[in-house]
């Protein structure tokens, strides 16, 4: 109620600024008095990790609008800077971008650390963020940052729901690894399958380590009699962990992974498995190259020659998301005029998402509530639910 | 009782590796004198060069060869740097240029293995050898205990039955005086290094599919590895083996426990402390000092 | 407090003061908030410095304390704790030192490199839990609150500045006292700093747990610098590349830690503007420490060589004087009773089947010299170590001034009154010639001896002037400086090991009428083990032999030497000496 009424004044008030700043046979939309729209992203580059990717991808996009003569005859100036999974210089790249580059906003960041680092300087410089690829729990805990991807607590609470509800399993298992500031946020995706479905988890173990066998927590959930195990290892870990089952000759049970699970390498990794493999994705599954959500990614992606992989299917994602608030402004492109125009966008649908984008004035945001499921086969991803699994809300 | 017991032998796998590197950590310090940081990384190095060359079209065992020579010329490098410029440097010295230049190959390895993106880890010797307490105990981590116990006895016999062995102890003894004895020191340090350098590549590569292949995750092995060192006070190979069997064997029991669990990176800590607290009953001068 | 020490002090106060003043005013607020970081890499650096750079030991887990000191101000920003982030950042600092001293604690006794190993394995298991433990205050989105007069970028500037001015300004003193002075010298020898009383255990356990507090301080600026913090903010990686970078830059001095904090902070900056990729930063890193190990020479102390060329250039540099003073201000000897000063009875060490000292019997009256001569390997320097409590075991009795000195640990020996020099000289050469002998002085407490005193004791052995460094000073001077610290604490007995070694003819006759004055000037006895006879015979009122660890003489030096089995024994010797 409040949100509307703020929304009718601050429009109110901004057609009115409009009448009285526009010359006689201005066309509305976007102007930038200083030349360029300067954008950046801040990305784990290099490090422990690569999620470049991500604001490549969106690059892409800005360098096709570019080279179309701009948003409405804007340039958009994008800087990606390398944060090294080090909260030190995170700090450092995102200051460069705010006090530096003047950025207007921050979109197709994709980091270890960046939310956990940074949203309070974000809040504090009064910066949003359009994330690319949200991973840490802050990503999705905080007033200035709002991802375009499900994230891993969410994904959480879709895949256990999946499991309950569509494998109708019974005993779920839950191992999480737990870094730095995520063990609230996988506890309340647990708390959040249990209101939903009513159940309660068979297990939860939050002890995963980083690194080291595995064997002693398969013996766990086998010894459990757990019907279905979901756990948030990335890449590696994912091949581990089925390499290990496979070990212990375990059977019976089903494997589920978050969206890092989903690549083409795990699954060539785990080519010749018989081991039953089911990975939630955040978008449109990336591999189903054929699929018509994917039709206008794909055409950007292969017209700049990158590759396709969900990492660029999340940069594209938020560039076209800011790319059309962008067009939504009447006036100049500035860092105030554009966080009024995300605090107050209306939901929009995308169709590479399950659910509509939005960012708002909320003190935390998580707009993306749907998944696909992939099941792995002989060494290949194939689409297990060819419609989203949209979470139903939480009451 | 039968879920500690379960949870031991499931350790049996981390055991093996940990025994197998901390006996290649006394091998080094016996020899070289160095206590070596970059051991594992050294090893870890020459394991994802292996999987380069299965890229690159190579079959499976050409390529671990491949490997373990990339691993012995890694290990040469490090080698060449400590003799050139810190064979007489004191044990301190030593091990903080291998310290430092940990930070350098982990930053390296990272950048050319692609961060944390999946290698596909080749089992070398894939399959379970037997079940024991409801664990299936694979052939890999048979291995590696057999690998590290067979280093030790025959290092044992290198080091007091030949000839070669006596020199390089004088060797690590007094460079020096081993110099005017007519060994050729820096020869014979280049040796030793490459030989570990290989060693430890093997190691790696048994172990890496069992452990998140990652290069920094591997590097960090060296932890455990020179707890291991440490119980056998650098000197033992027997104390080492066994130190890196019980650390090994602890972490899995801590699985037993609940959420003790998630704090078993601390198990070669403790260990190092309480041998350090045990060793310290008499008050000892350093050598030399 | 003296004038002198005090002057560097002010300078690095009023350095910090311009040097704030000049980026609040000059730079803009980007280039503030850099500054910042730079210092407060720099704290952590300090303490780095401290343990590693000035006491020698490898400390691989300076972040984890950090960590501790940052976790503990979270939870009091959380708690609303008063005081605010001023006391809080104390109180981080605090609750690191009992996780300092407990990891000094297993390596205090044994080689340097069991402390890295402890050390890293503690980062390592540290990394685990601090994972687990989410940021306090970072769920429910609670930044750290600063001060409300330093709340603005440049405001916190100048927060951080104070807080590494105060920690400066604090380690320089350090530095000058004598504690400093024992870190110095354990670092160069653990045997000739226990020799001069210090207990190594406690020296170390304090560089410790001093090191552990000014990195959980740097950790608790970081949290009031950044607001929420991560568990990467201080991974074992950090730790490993902060000592990189302390081993590169010099971390043990003041300049040396902010060249350190410029280097991490500048570096991922000059990449970043020279769109290079950030973990180059890392290697070059590696690289540059593994240069300044090779060479032994850190960025900080290049540059204050070149500073010094620079001064001998120009002609500024001060010469090397030596001490005057008269022989009046010498302090007064130490009034001691007759009787014997040491009393060694039936002495006997042995190593497995090899007996070194076989039941050696030996008194060294109250103000005498007694002399302690015999060829090479017959047992003279074991004789020394075990009566000063650097052996590990022996069998007999030492009662020094009829006290028996079985069971006290080397230092506790010095301080009641046992004081030895060595063969080879063993003075830290980062040291004064000043601070040195106020260690070697030294009861534990303050400067034992005042200024002109000092003066007095250096130019009765023709030493340099006190100002002057160690490392400036040649070695046949330095062992006169051995001397010069002995007599400067008049204990009961000083045992000296050879002091006439390498020096000229004319210089060991001076040598010689001066160890003979020690009794009287300084109230010491003095036990003399020489190969030079006409030392012996100039200083000694009598003289022991021994020959394969047992006395083959004893008595006035003239009709000692003279006899069958000591000449026997000594031309052996001439023999041994003309073949070498």
């Amino acid at each position: 109620m409040r949100g509307t009424s703020t929304f009718l004044t601050i429009s109110g008030l901004a057609c009115f600024a409009g009448l009285a700043l526009a010359e006689p046979a201005a066309a509305a939309g976007p102007t930038c008095d200083g030349g360029a729209i300067s954008v950046g992203a801040v990305s784990t580059i290099t490090g422990p990790a690569d999620f470049s990717e991500v604001p490549k991808a969106a690059k892409v996009v800005f360098d096709a609008v570019n080279a179309d003569g701009g948003v409405n005859g804007c340039q958009i100036d994008y800087t990606i800077s390398d944060d090294k999974a080090d909260p030190a210089v995170a700090a450092q790249a995102a200051r460069d971008l705010i006090d530096n580059r003047q950025v207007v906003a921050l979109v197709g960041s994709a980091s270890l650390l960046d939310c956990a680092v940074n949203a309070t300087t974000y809040k504090r410089q009064n910066v949003l963020s359009v994330q690319g690829l949200g991973v840490d729990a802050a990503c999705f805990n905080a007033p200035s940052v709002s991802p375009v991807n499900v994230g891993p607590y969410t994904l959480t609470t879709a895949m256990l729901y999946y499991a309950s509800e569509t494998l109708k399993n019974e005993k779920l298992c839950a191992f999480f690894i737990i870094i730095g500031g995520t063990q609230e946020a996988y506890k309340q995706g647990i708390a959040n399958w249990e209101k939903i479905t009513g159940r309660s988890i068979h297990l939860v173990d939050l002890t995963l380590p980083l690194q080291g066998d595995l064997t002693p927590y398969l013996i766990k959930a086998r010894d459990a009699g757990c019907d279905a195990v979901l756990t948030n290892q990335v890449e590696p870990g994912v091949v581990q962990w089925v390499k290990t089952a496979e070990a212990q000759k375990i059977d019976g049970m089903n494997w589920l992974f978050l969206a890092p699970g989903y690549t083409v390498e795990v699954a060539k990794a785990l080519a010749g498995t018989e081991q039953p493999v089911y990975v939630g994705t955040e978008w449109e599954p990336f591999t189903e190259t054929g699929s018509t959500a994917n039709a206008e990614w794909i055409a950007v992606m292969e017209k700049a020659g990158r590759s396709l992989t969900a990492f660029s299917q999340g940069g594209y994602l938020a560039a076209v998301v800011f790319l059309d608030v962008l067009n939504g402004i009447d006036g100049p492109v500035t860092r105030d005029s554009v966080n009024q125009a995300l605090l107050t966008m209306q939901p929009k649908a995308y169709d590479l998402a399950g659910s509509p984008y939005v960012f708002g004035a909320a003190d935390r945001h998580a707009p993306m509530q749907a998944t696909k499921i992939m099941k792995l086969e002989k060494g290949a991803w194939t689409v297990e639910t060819p419609d989203w699994v949209v979470l139903p809300s939480v009451e | 009782m039968n879920a500690l017991f379960t949870s031991a032998v499931a350790g049996l796998t981390a055991a093996g590796a940990y025994a197998l590197l901390g006996v290649c950590a006394v091998f080094t310090y016996r020899l070289v004198a160095v206590v070596n940081f970059t051991g594992a990384a050294i090893g870890t190095a020459g394991t994802f060069s292996m999987i380069g060359f299965i890229a690159l079209g190579l079959p499976l065992w050409p390529a671990v060869a491949a490997g373990v020579a990339v691993g012995t010329l890694a290990g040469a490098a490090i080698g060449f740097v400590m003799t050139r410029w810190f064979s007489e440097a004191s044990a301190t010295t030593k091990a903080a240029v291998t310290a430092a230049l940990l930070v350098g190959i982990v930053a390296m390895g990272l950048r050319f293995t692609g961060g944390q993106h999946p290698q596909e880890f080749p089992t070398l010797f894939p399959g379970s050898a037997f079940r024991l307490a409801g664990v299936e105990v694979t052939i890999a981590s048979v291995l590696t205990i057999v690998l590290a116990v067979a280093f030790t006895m025959l290092a044992d016999l290198f080091l007091n039955r030949t000839n070669i062995g006596l020199h390089l102890r004088a060797l690590s003894a007094r460079p020096m005086a081993a110099e005017l004895l007519g060994v050729r020191v820096a020869l014979l340090s280049q040796l030793v290094w490459a030989v570990t350098g290989a060693f430890t590549t093997f190691a790696l590569m048994i172990i890496a599919p069992q452990r998140s292949p990652d290069f920094m995750s591997l590097s960090l092995l060296v932890v455990p590895a020179l707890a291991a060192a440490l119980v056998g006070a650098f000197r033992s190979f027997r104390l080492a083996l066994a130190g890196g069997l019980m650390i090994g064997l602890i972490e899995g029991l801590t699985s037993a426990f609940g959420s003790l669990s998630q704090y078993r990176s601390i198990v070669p800590f403790l260990v190092v402390l309480a041998v350090l607290l045990w060793s310290q009953r008499g008050a000892r001068w350093d050598e030399a000092r | 407090m003296k004038h002198a020490s005090l002057r560097p002090v002010l300078t690095l106060l009023a350095v910090a003061a311009v040097a704030g003043a000049a980026v609040v005013g000059l730079l803009p607020g980007y280039w503030i908030f850099l500054a910042t970081s730079v210092l407060i890499t720099a704290i952590a650096l300090q303490s780095l410095g401290l343990v590693t750079g000035r006491t020698g030991m490898i400390a691989l887990c300076q972040m984890s304390f950090a960590g501790v000191g940052a976790w503990t101000v979270g939870y009091l920003n959380v708690a609303e704790a008063p005081g605010g982030l001023a006391l809080w950042i104390v109180l981080g600092g605090l609750a690191a030192v009992p996780l300092g001293v407990a990891i000094g604690l297993p390596a205090l006794r044994l080689r340097g490199i069991n402390l890295a190993i402890v050390t890293l394995s503690f980062a390592v298991a540290f990394d685990a839990i601090l994972a687990t433990i989410t940021f306090p205050g970072q769920v429910n989105f609670l930044a750290v609150a600063r001060p409300a007069i330093f709340d603005s970028d440049s405001g916190y500037f100048i927060f951080v500045l104070i807080v590494y001015a105060l920690i400066a300004a604090a380690l320089e003193l350090l530095a000058r006292s004598r504690l400093g002075a024992a870190w110095l010298a354990i670092r160069h020898s653990e045997r000739a700093a226990a020799a001069h009383g210090v207990s190594i255990p406690m020296a170390k356990l304090s560089a410790f747990a001093i090191s552990a507090f000014i990195a959980g301080v740097s950790g608790g600026l970081l949290a009031g610098y950044l607001g929420t913090l991560v568990s990467e903010n201080f991974s074992m990686m950090q730790s490993l590349v902060l000592f990189a970078v302390a081993t590169m830059a010099g971390a043990h001095l003041a300049e040396g830690a902010i060249i350190g904090g410029i280097l991490v902070t500048m570096f991922p900056e000059l990449l970043r503007r020279l769109d290079l990729a950030q973990d180059i930063g890392n290697v070059l890193f590696a690289l540059g420490a593994t240069q300044a190990l090779s060479t032994g020479e850190t960025i900080a102390e290049t540059f204050r060589r070149l500073k010094h060329m620079l001064a001998r250039r120009l002609g500024r540099e001060r010469e090397i004087t030596a001490a005057a003073a008269p022989l009046g201000d010498l302090p007064a000897p130490v009034g001691r009773a007759s009787g014997p000063a040491l009393q060694i009875s039936g002495l006997t060490v042995s190593y497995g089947r090899v007996v070194a000292l076989d039941s050696v019997d030996l008194t060294v009256p109250a103000g005498s010299v007694v002399g302690l001569i015999g060829p090479n390997g017959a047992g003279k320097s074991t004789f020394i170590d075990a009566v000063t409590g650097f052996l590990e075991s022996y069998e007999g009795e030492v009662r020094l001034e009829g006290r028996p000195l079985e069971g006290q640990p080397a230092h506790r020996r010095a301080l009641g009154g046992v004081r030895r020099t060595w063969q080879t000289t063993r003075i830290a050469p980062e040291l004064t010639v000043g601070a040195y002998l106020d260690l070697a002085a030294g009861h534990g407490g303050g400067p034992a001896l005042d200024d002109a005193q000092r003066n007095a004791v250096l130019a009765w052995l023709g030493c340099p002037d006190p100002a002057t460094p160690v490392a400036q000073v040649d070695a046949g001077t330095r062992r006169l400086l051995d001397v010069a610290g002995v007599v400067a604490a008049r204990p009961a007995v000083v045992l000296l090991d050879e002091p006439a070694a390498g020096q000229s003819y004319q210089e060991t006759l001076a040598l010689g009428q001066r160890i003979a004055e020690i009794p009287e000037l300084f109230g010491s006895a003095v036990l003399l083990v020489e190969h030079d006879m006409d030392l012996v015979r100039s200083a000694c009122s009598s003289v022991t032999v021994l020959d394969f660890g047992r006395v083959i003489a004893a008595g006035p030096p003239a009709r000692t030497l003279e006899e069958a089995e000591v000449k026997k024994a000594y031309l052996g010797i001439e023999e041994e000496r003309a073949s070498a």
